[in-house]
């Protein structure tokens, strides 16, 4: 297995974030991970990244131990974070060769996969080099967030909310894009709140709530088993959503004069 | 789009990226870390040139270690230190919080294969090579002059040691401070706490700048200012001094005990800040954006605050719900937001340091004298708050939210300008109003002479007026790094000459029997100017958006 959780806990004081989860993901797998706001996956991501101390269990990325050998573990992973937080005062090019430069990638090395990556995504090389990041467009900086991730070319690709900011061609070249990754052998977690895109692109969906895991299935043998229906469907009746049609129609009665 | 092409494989054996990381630090800590809203033109390209300037600034300032070619080793080395200190501290207490515990840098760097501890080291040396090229630019001049004063060669070199040590120190002291908090308060309060450590300080420290040279012309009247004195081992500055001293000066044996409280307090500094508590720095890293599991306590300061704006007089003044809520954002963050408190408290200090020199020389030099310039001259000064307030005022790092402004069913921005004015009147000027008032009163023991007050008084509300004036008043508006390339001069040098003529006309009035005269003309004036800044920001639109 590729990725591996025992008991993967988190507390922040008295509050559980993440509640001994325990699940195994192999190569080539896309896992849609899903759970409503709070529900303790964006710390999952954290943990598995590297970013944060477990309180307690075990994970391990490609054989490597999270506790005892996290940079071996960092060195092996990409991360797309939600914030899309870059360094605003430094060119899109400054910032991709001093990522490049942390993995110890050579600097001609770094520079033609970058370029690669400005072909794909259809950025301008003088954009990269002549604007600072703090002038990009949230899509365009979101792009470099994606690039930053990939250019070291990591076996396990964790994403929090990729397509935020993307316009709709983006969006359909970055689901054909880890589609292919996936075939390649790469291991890709996707977390998001647009479930049509994950029931589409996901070969695994994993929902979690109040830090503990709810379903753990293919999408649509999930759906089919649940007569949900849709993805969608299965995640408001599971996470206590399925009120929300109604309220929101007696919320809209308030409006009228 | 083209689909890629192959990647490249990951280098073995693992790379070492520390060179990266003091590159990227050192880059963002001569940029500014947020460059929003910056276009091409506007970016901060020349780094060079950027820090060229401020040394070229910190060595003129360094010129004044020449009134100290015919004093002793150890009084030069007392005021090149305590310069240095001064500078260094200042620098590092500003620069500390934003280099160690930025936000955003955790979700850029803390997945990369690079450890805390890494970070920490590199923006450690960012911090102290930074530090040592401005005690350098600072103490070239000094080197100089000790070299003539020393008459040897070892003063400058041995100069060098206790400078490097010196930088050491302020850097080592300040994360040291950081570190302690974390580990006592846990981060969920690291940044209030942090934020007012870093405001005290660097009020502190500009309050030393403008205080210690003239302590120290004058020191030698009221102390005796040798190494033998013992008050002087309770003074940083005077340790690092006193190894100058052993080494090329007196050789004196008091001046070895100082240089050995120097060594051994930074030696200790040092290990508790990168050895013993480097793993609460990973900890605080780690954690920083998490959210917090404590309710954060705003809800009294909130409640107090909106009390406050329904009583009278703050009720019948602020009867615009706009301007109310003008006065209610720029209120909250002049008390919460640390990127503002940072900004504005340090802005002003030098303001209120001002009228205090004005006053102690007043007290001094005309004793016999009681209605002297520096009173009138204190409340005058004072006009510079709300005026330099504001101007601080109009930056933040959530300019982007103030996009609801223009939003909002309002012709112009003069209700919010009048917000954020009334704001910084009651929370700013008034406070400082007092203070001077009461020092006033202390020093003179007599309360007529706080009549002198009264031109400023009056001067206030038109100096206040000034930011607003063309509808550029308006509060968290602009991105807060635009701040250090705004130009405020010349508002500011037409408050100071105004204060200046003012406090002399106030001054000599009141000697020769006219200052009541002057008081009525000034009203007249002022009302008129008053009334006329309102018209025209009351027909003022909103400014052109860039």
């Amino acid at each position: 297995m590729v990725i591996s959780l025992d008991q993967l806990t988190k507390c922040y004081g008295e509050q559980t974030a993440v509640d001994a989860l325990s699940l195994e993901i192999p190569a080539g797998q896309i896992v849609g991970f899903l759970g409503p706001n709070g529900a303790g996956k964006s710390t999952t991501l954290k943990m598995l990244t590297g970013m944060l101390e477990p309180t307690r269990g075990q994970a391990s990325i490609c054989g490597f131990d999270l506790r005892q050998q996290p940079i071996e573990v960092k060195r092996h992973v990409g991360f797309v974070p939600e914030s899309g937080a870059v360094f605003e005062s430094l060119t899109g090019l400054e910032y991709l060769e001093m990522v490049a430069a942390l993995y110890g990638i050579p600097p001609n090395a770094a520079r033609a996969r970058i370029k690669q990556f400005i072909a794909f995504f259809d950025l301008s090389f003088e954009t990269l080099t002549d604007k600072l990041l703090g002038a990009y467009s949230k899509g365009m900086r979101r792009k470099v967030v994606i690039t930053s991730a990939l250019l070291h070319n990591p076996p396990v690709v964790f994403f929090d909310e990729p397509l935020d900011g993307l316009d709709a061609n983006a969006a359909v070249g970055f689901k054909a894009l880890i589609q292919t990754l996936a075939r390649e052998g790469k291991t890709i977690v996707y977390s998001s709140h647009i479930l049509d895109v994950v029931e589409r692109v996901c070969h695994r969906v994993i929902i979690i709530d109040k830090g503990k895991l709810l379903l753990d299935g293919k999408p649509d043998e999930l759906v089919a088993a649940h007569q949900s229906g849709t993805l969608e469907k299965l995640f408001t009746q599971l996470t206590g959503g399925a009120e929300l049609e109604r309220r929101a129609e007696d919320f809209a009665k308030t409006f009228r004069p | 789009m083209s689909s890629p092409a192959a990647p490249p494989i990951l280098p073995e054996p693992p790379p070492a990226p520390e060179k990266t990381l003091r590159r990227l630090f050192l880059t963002l800590f001569l940029r500014g870390r947020g460059a929003r809203g910056l276009n091409k033109q506007g970016a901060p390209k020349s780094i060079g040139r950027k820090l060229a300037l401020t040394l070229v600034f910190y060595l003129l300032f360094g010129c004044m270690a020449l009134y100290f070619v015919r004093q002793s080793v150890f009084a030069l080395s007392v005021y090149l230190h305590a310069m240095t200190f001064v500078f260094l501290g200042m620098f590092v207490a500003a620069s500390a919080g934003e280099i160690l515990f930025n936000k955003e840098e955790t979700d850029i760097l803390l997945h990369r294969p690079i450890t805390p501890k890494t970070m920490l080291w590199a923006k450690i040396r960012v911090l102290v090579e930074v530090s040592l090229w401005l005690a350098g630019a600072f103490n070239l001049v000094g080197l100089c002059v000790g070299f003539g004063a020393a008459g040897n060669w070892r003063f400058p070199l041995i100069h060098v040691v206790s400078t490097i040590m010196e930088a050491l120190f302020c850097t080592g002291f300040v994360v040291l401070a950081y570190q302690l908090c974390l580990r006592w308060f846990g981060r969920e309060r690291l940044d209030g706490l942090m934020t007012t450590v870093q405001v005290l300080v660097s009020v502190a420290m500009i309050a030393a700048s403008q205080l210690l040279p003239r302590m120290i012309f004058r020191l030698d009247h009221v102390l005796n200012l040798t190494e033998a004195s013992w008050w002087i081992g309770l003074l940083p500055p005077a340790w690092f001094a006193g190894l100058d001293d052993a080494v090329a000066g007196s050789l004196a044996l008091n001046s070895w005990l100082l240089a050995a409280m120097g060594l051994a307090v930074t030696s200790v500094v040092l290990w508790l800040a990168f050895v013993k508590l480097a793993r609460d720095y990973e900890v605080g890293l780690q954690t920083i954006n998490e959210t917090s599991s404590r309710r954060v306590k705003t809800r009294g300061g909130r409640r107090w605050l909106n009390k406050l704006v329904q009583l009278p007089p703050l009720s019948w003044w602020l009867r615009d719900p706009v301007t109310r809520a003008s006065f209610l954002l720029t209120t909250a963050y002049l008390f919460r937001d640390r990127d503002v408190k940072l900004r504005v408290y340090p802005g002003i200090a030098p303001v209120l340091i001002i009228p205090f020199v004005f006053l102690l020389q007043d007290g001094r030099g005309s004793g016999h004298q009681p209605m002297g310039f520096g009173v009138p001259f204190s409340g005058l000064y004072l006009g510079m708050v709300p005026l330099l307030g504001l101007q601080l005022l109009q930056y933040s790092q959530q300019w982007q939210a103030s996009d609801i402004f223009r939003l909002a069913p309002i012709h112009g921005p003069a209700p919010l300008c009048h917000g954020a004015r009334r704001a910084v009147l009651c929370f700013l000027a008034l406070p400082m109003f007092v203070l001077v008032a009461g020092v006033v009163w202390l020093l003179r023991g007599d309360l007529t002479q706080l009549l002198l007050f009264i031109p400023g008084l009056i001067a206030l509300p038109v100096f206040a007026l000034v930011p607003g004036v063309r509808g550029r008043g308006v509060p968290l508006s602009m991105p807060s790094d635009t701040a250090k390339s705004a130009g405020r001069g010349l508002s500011l040098i037409f408050v100071m000459f105004i204060a200046l003529g003012l406090s002399a006309l106030a001054s000599v009035g009141w000697a020769q029997g006219w200052y009541w005269w002057l008081v009525l003309g000034e009203v007249v004036l002022a009302a008129i100017i008053y009334t006329a800044m309102r018209l025209v920001l009351a027909k003022a639109r909103w400014p052109a958006l860039n």
